[in-house]
């Protein structure tokens, strides 16, 4: 873990660092007047100072609580993470394209698919029965406006 | 006295009309469901429905959201008893012996005494923050800005205090949050900070998209990570309704759970979870057969269950008299009383007493209801069980999309939400916290404000912090936590090395 903690003290110390350039730019102001990046400055060198003490420094062994650590990354997850993450970004893409009805039909039969491969109805059925209910519960009834898409289609 | 009748009636009229009885019934009716569900917690489902309450009244929407918080407390236990699976994080301690019971066969008095302990402690929890409520919102109209600053430091230092895990993490989690609350357009200057040209960033990160990304999307690709395999209670359950000695030997444990769960509600960072754990430590502690505890004692049930509703009304008082949120529920329910233009703070009691007092009269008509809901329904929630994971999360991914697209009618807003749902990914893959960014976050605003307005008042003199009692008092109790945590974690590494 501590080589984590090295990866992540880093990555906390360039991101606050950042922000100190980011604020210094924005004009920090005076203690008597402070100026826009004021605080977002201060934020910045926490981070960073944060960031040393959490990996390079023994200082963070005083904060931490000894934990029995499981694998970061569990075998097989990466599989079950991307996909409903890469439909989540194909429903954005989309959205405008489609409409909010077949958009929502082709997302949630994609993902009912990917956790019951081997049937056809089902996923078929429930993608069709919430895409339909939630065009009547949102689009209807609640009266949210979402694009209709390219083929005017609800 | 005649001020306080008043108001309790102007709080029944609010509470009693028939769309603010929906309301309060819808709350508690899915804060239960979410509750009973594993894999989606308060946080999340507030963050999702927020953007539905934007069509109706802030009262109702406060009645709603606040039913979804306690309702969930309730719904939690049901399945720590019957298949030792949390549906909420203050419930884990009661699987301990909840489901000792259950293998005992006594499901029946565990679930009952559950509700039955957290009815009677939602409802003193109720008592006591109607009474406390306007006495605190008098005092804290005293505050000035240095005052808030110092008592928003305290509260991030106490979150930090009690994240799990390491609280280096939790505190850059804490600034970070900070941070985010900067983006955007600064009030006082009218300059544009960490936009990057960015038009949509000009109003800020929007809070919905980022609680949705950070708990809903997170929590989903966390569950999706691990295998979810649930075992289903087959048992018929029967006897909800506690026997005599059930009552004798939980009685204690739901007064001390409900008194201790509601002054560690208050704190910050305190809530639901410390309070549940907190009870179970006292009543094995004071317990006359601790070796019980782990075997079935029904007051490890009835304790932790108490603790955790009556936490759940305690949160209450910071939010309604500082503006302050004890937690990340609170911190949502902060949010959603701004999206609806009210400020809370000490003049939100007097100047919108509808607010108050409804939230308060729908809380005791609320524990009615959960009552009716968790025994009569038990049948019903443990059918619910049986819903497979694989059929909940496209749906819960769907109404993510749904409630993030609503807010502006925006996609920019989904692209947020699916962003922070990776970094929240992330955050959880490497043991941080979202709670305290979340809180952070809401605070930001407050916390900038109040520094910025304490050093003009002090012409850039930080002595304006040390110089007030209470100022000081804050700032001396969070330098406190910070050193004896340091203290406290030394040592117990030294005893396990020796022992």
């Amino acid at each position: 873990m501590e080589k984590y903690n090295r990866v992540e003290g880093w990555l906390w110390l360039v991101l606050g660092s950042g922000i100190c350039i980011g604020a210094i730019r924005l004009n920090l102001g005076s203690l008597h007047y402070p100026g826009p990046g004021f605080i977002p400055f201060l934020t910045g060198a926490f981070l960073g100072v944060f960031g040393l003490i959490l990996g390079f420094s023994k200082i963070s062994n005083g904060f931490e609580e000894e934990i029995t650590r499981k694998k970061i990354w569990a075998k097989g997850s990466g599989k079950n993470i991307l996909l409903p993450l890469l439909a989540l970004f194909g429903y954005v893409l989309l959205l405008d394209l489609l409409g909010f009805l077949i958009t929502t039909f082709l997302f949630l039969l994609l993902l009912f698919k990917l956790t019951e491969p081997k049937r056809r109805f089902i996923p078929l059925a429930l993608a069709g029965s919430t895409a339909v209910l939630s065009y009547f519960l949102f689009c209807v009834w609640l009266q949210c406006q979402f694009p209709k898409g390219a083929f005017k289609f609800f | 006295m005649t001020g306080f009748l008043e108001h309790i009636l102007l709080g029944c009229q609010v509470a009693l009309s028939a769309s603010n009885l929906l309301y309060c019934f819808a709350g508690v009716f899915i804060g239960t469901l979410i509750g009973v569900l594993p894999g989606i917690g308060p946080s999340g489902t507030i963050s999702l429905l927020l953007p539905i309450t934007f069509g109706i009244s802030p009262v109702s929407a406060i009645i709603m959201l606040a039913g979804i918080y306690y309702g969930s407390q309730y719904g939690g236990s049901t399945t720590s008893i019957l298949v030792r699976i949390p549906g909420e994080a203050s419930s884990v301690v009661t699987c301990i012996d909840g489901y000792q019971m259950a293998l005992q066969g006594r499901a029946g008095p565990a679930l009952g005494i559950a509700a039955f302990g957290s009815f009677i402690a939602g409802t003193i929890g109720v008592v006591i923050l109607m009474f406390l409520g306007q006495p605190l919102s008098e005092v804290a109209i005293k505050f000035g800005p240095p005052e808030y600053f110092s008592l928003m430091i305290l509260a991030l230092t106490i979150v930090t205090y009690l994240a799990h895990g390491s609280m280096i993490k939790a505190i850059i989690m804490a600034t970070l949050g900070v941070f985010l609350s900067q983006i955007g357009i600064d009030v006082v200057s009218g300059h544009t900070r960490f936009t990057f040209e960015i038009m949509e960033l000009e109003n800020g990160v929007g809070l919905i998209p980022v609680v949705m990304g950070l708990f809903g999307i997170a929590e989903v690709l966390s569950n999706l990570g691990e295998s979810l395999n649930r075992g289903i209670f087959k048992e018929k359950i029967k006897g909800l309704l506690p026997t005599l000695k059930d009552w004798a030997d939980s009685a204690g444990a739901i007064i001390r759970g409900t008194f201790l769960g509601f002054f560690l509600g208050i704190l910050p960072g305190g809530g639901a979870i410390v309070s549940s754990f907190a009870s179970y430590a006292v009543e094995k502690k004071f317990s006359k057969h601790p070796e019980r505890f782990g075997k079935g004692a029904i007051e490890g049930v009835a304790g932790p269950e108490a603790a955790n509703n009556a936490a759940s009304s305690g949160a209450f008082i910071p939010l309604f008299t500082l503006g302050i949120p004890a937690n990340a529920v609170m911190a949502l329910l902060l949010g959603a009383l701004m999206i609806h233009g009210l400020q809370p703070g000490p003049l939100l009691i007097s100047q919108r007493p509808d607010i108050f007092w409804g939230t308060i009269m729908s809380m005791y008509l609320g524990n009615i209801l959960l009552l009716v809901l968790n025994l009569p329904l038990i049948g019903l929630w443990v059918r619910l069980l049986k819903v497979p994971y694989r059929i909940l999360f496209p749906l819960i991914l769907f109404f993510c999309i749904i409630g993030a697209y609503s807010i502006n009618n925006s996609k920019f807003d989904v692209v947020v939400m699916f962003i922070f749902g990776i970094i929240g990914y992330i955050f959880r893959k490497f043991e941080y916290e979202p709670a305290p960014l979340v809180m952070a976050y809401i605070l930001g605003p407050m916390l900038e404000n109040s520094l910025r307005q304490s050093l003009m008042i002090s012409r850039g003199n930080f002595s304006i912090f040390f110089t007030r009692p209470i100022s000081l008092s804050c700032l001396a109790i969070a330098l406190f936590l910070l050193v004896i945590v340091i203290f406290l974690r030394k040592q117990r590494k030294f005893i396990a090395k020796i022992g």
